[in-house]
């Protein structure tokens, strides 16, 4: 068969190459009168570079075990300056025009840097080899050549300019609603749905009625479980039961995971904590705020069921142990599509799965 | 929508002469013939113009006639994490040692309650490798040193191999310290080899080998070429359906397996080189056209005792060992469907 197909195209292409080509052989190399100038020369730019990269050069034996900053450093007779070593960002940002800038975030000397990437996360992996390519896979609408999609009413009406007051009026919302939903493109390459980030937000209602101890300790298990900060809100009902008022009492954390951590929390989340979880139905299927986040809720002694959390038990007073909600963010513009992305990361969902 | 007006209108768009030539599909003509409620008003005026004018032919002297397969891209999922490359390794090192330096200092008495037998422990392990974190090797973040935080040629603190021997000595020493039962030794359980057996004896028959990458089930047909399973469509069955009969009848029922929605992933266009004759029809056949549905396998191992087609032999196959075994035409015409990993 090999030997067939290639004599197949062989003759097809030999007559090919002897077709005279509409567009003229340019030769690309071109030379101008200007570059004969010294400035130039091409001949002196190509003398001065290295004809092996540094790379592929072996270092020798020798001067690898030889080498030792610390001995070297100590070994010198005066010690140079800090100045001439250590750079030190500005405190504050003088603004655009001032001498003294500082450097970008990515920089390790900026204020700002973060550290970090420090490992690939394994969820972030089954995402991009497995599941990513899956749900494009599923997700694909065969749209025949010369299909063109039927014409759309336009999302904000036109006022019907019954009245001379219509005239410079902001467009009506949609019928049935002031909602104006997320618009849903066809999945592509391009698009395809992936985790955004996480929040855990947990509520302590221990922490207005009892002392601050409820919220020091949510705090801790919340940032434990997280790896981040956790950020603390005050109320914003007022609820007479609880004796909470606006404004007045401290009552909730959260913390907001991205990137690696928010994939290791994810993998954690799926592949320990969830299946421990007895008699768990799953993630309620009419969960989701309709524009692709889907939000559920873990008991206090769910959480308390983290490694993190396990490790040290006996350092949280066991009754403070907080529950929480988790939100997963994600780029999906609908529910269907995030619990879709959600189940094949791992995320059981259970009863009526609403759309 | 009741199913009676939907079932009307579809009768309706098959009485109406076909405006479309005939390179699209059937089931594409249907969507393309759909009328929607919007739509109706500009169609109508066209509907006058395009039934004067012929329906264009399609005979078989004109259009060459192909068969149609639909293959199986049965593949195994990547079972744990990619090996590093050595940057990315020496990345990740290094920025744990920024962190170190760029952190707050470990909170000891959070995790550790003085007089206990863990902060004991504790207080031995920090005095032998200088800071809290067990995989960053021998580098304190707050030391006049700790400049030095880059590591030297050849050695060997940013292999994973190293951390995860780190990490398990570390919890082994801890048992031991903090246990009761001094007679004992605690053994922590390593992990399992990322290289296992099948990969050492090079046997391509098990799914157990090459796990951090994708295996593809390919057959070997009894002319000795490899390909993907596939078989002719019979009659009007979908892509899919004939899908899943073909892994059914030529790798066998013995398989747990899923497939991924109803579109094929992937095409292969084989012409012959000279139209044979079909006895049945006695249509000119100039080559086939496969269709190749992906599908995971989650449990099971594929059979050919039973196969239609009296296969030789079955491999599951890497995509960089795919084109080793396929032939050159066939992998340019597949290769693009395949994943990396």
């Amino acid at each position: 068969m090999a030997v067939r197909e290639s004599s197949r195209y062989l003759a097809r292409a030999v007559p090919r190459a002897f077709v005279p080509s509409a567009r003229q052989q340019v030769f690309l190399g071109r030379r101008n009168v200007s570059d004969e100038a010294p400035s130039r020369r091409l001949s002196d730019q190509l003398d001065e570079l290295e004809t092996a990269s540094s790379l592929t050069t072996p270092v020798p034996e020798t001067a690898a075990k030889s080498f030792d900053p610390v001995t070297r450093a100590k070994g010198r007779k005066t010690q140079l300056p800090r100045s001439r070593y250590q750079f030190r960002s500005p405190k504050y940002d003088r603004g655009p025009l001032h001498p003294h800038q500082p450097p970008p975030p990515s920089d390790p000397s900026s204020r700002l840097f973060v550290p970090g990437p420090f490992s690939l996360p394994r969820a972030q992996q089954t995402y991009n080899s497995t599941v990513a390519s899956d749900i494009l896979t599923l997700c694909y609408v065969h749209t025949p050549p010369g299909f063109k999609p039927p014409p759309k009413a336009p999302r904000l009406r036109e006022w019907d300019d019954s009245s001379p007051y219509h005239k410079n009026r902001p467009l009506r919302g949609p019928r049935g609603g002031d909602v104006l939903r997320l618009l849903r493109k066809p999945i592509r390459f391009n698009n395809i749905p992936e985790v955004e980030r996480i929040t855990i937000h947990s509520y302590v209602k221990g922490a207005a009625q009892e002392n601050s101890g409820w919220l020091h300790v949510a705090g801790m298990a919340v940032q434990a479980v997280s790896n981040v900060r956790v950020e603390t809100f005050k109320s914003k009902a007022s609820v007479a039961t609880w004796s909470i008022a606006p404004g007045r009492d401290t009552v909730a954390v959260k913390a907001e995971m991205h990137g690696e951590t928010m994939y290791h929390f994810l993998g954690k989340l799926i592949d320990v904590v969830l299946p421990r979880i007895k008699d768990w139905p799953g993630v309620k299927g009419s969960s989701g705020d309709s524009s692709g986040n889907i939000t559920f809720g873990l008991e206090p002694e769910h959480v308390a069921l983290f490694p993190e959390i396990e490790v040290n038990y006996d350092m949280y007073p066991p009754k403070m142990i907080p529950g929480c909600h988790i939100t997963l963010h994600t780029t999906a513009k609908s529910d269907k599509d995030a619990r879709l992305l959600l189940s094949a990361m791992g995320i059981p969902f259970y009863g009526k799965i609403v759309q | 929508m009741s199913t009676g007006s939907n079932g009307a209108r579809r009768i309706a768009s098959l009485m109406r002469p076909s405006k479309l030539d005939s390179s699209v599909c059937r089931s594409c003509q249907e969507s393309l013939g759909r009328r929607n409620y919007a739509s109706a008003a500009a169609a109508a005026p066209s509907e006058t113009t395009t039934t004067s004018s012929p329906i264009p032919s399609t005979s078989s002297a004109t259009t060459p006639v192909y068969t149609i397969n639909a293959g199986v891209v049965l593949s195994r999922p990547p079972q744990i994490t990619r090996d590093l490359e050595p940057f990315e390794k020496a990345f990740h090192f290094y920025q744990k040692r920024l962190n170190e330096r760029l952190a707050l200092p470990f909170t000891k008495y959070f995790y550790y309650k003085r007089g206990t037998p863990a902060d004991v422990d504790w207080k031995n392990k920090i005095k032998e490798r200088r800071t809290p974190a067990r995989d960053i090797g021998n580098y304190n973040a707050y030391d006049n040193d700790a400049w030095n935080d880059e590591l030297l040629l050849g050695s060997k603190e940013s292999e994973p191999e190293h951390l995860v021997e780190a990490l398990v000595q570390d919890a082994e020493s801890t048992a031991n310290a903090t246990s009761q039962d001094t007679s004992k030794k605690e053994e922590i359980p390593r992990p399992f080899s990322r290289v296992t057996e099948a990969d050492k004896k090079g046997d391509h028959k098990s799914l157990n080998r090459l796990l951090s990458r994708t295996l593809y089930l390919l057959v070997q047909s009894k002319e000795g070429y490899w390909k993907f399973p596939s078989l002719p469509i019979e009659g009007d069955e979908t892509l899919r359906e004939a899908a899943e009969r073909t892994l059914s009848q030529t790798a066998g029922v013995n398989m747990n397996t899923w497939m991924v929605g109803f579109h094929p992933a992937g095409h292969h266009v084989y012409n012959n080189r000279k139209p044979h004759v079909d006895q049945a029809t006695g249509a000119a056949i100039h080559g086939e056209k496969t269709f190749f549905m992906k599908t995971r396998i989650m449990a099971g191992q594929a059979d050919l005792s039973g196969s239609a087609e009296k296969l030789k032999d079955f491999k599951w196959l890497s995509k960089d060992e795919i084109p080793q075994y396929v032939l050159p035409q066939y992998y340019s015409n597949i290769k693009n469907m395949l994943a990396d990993r």
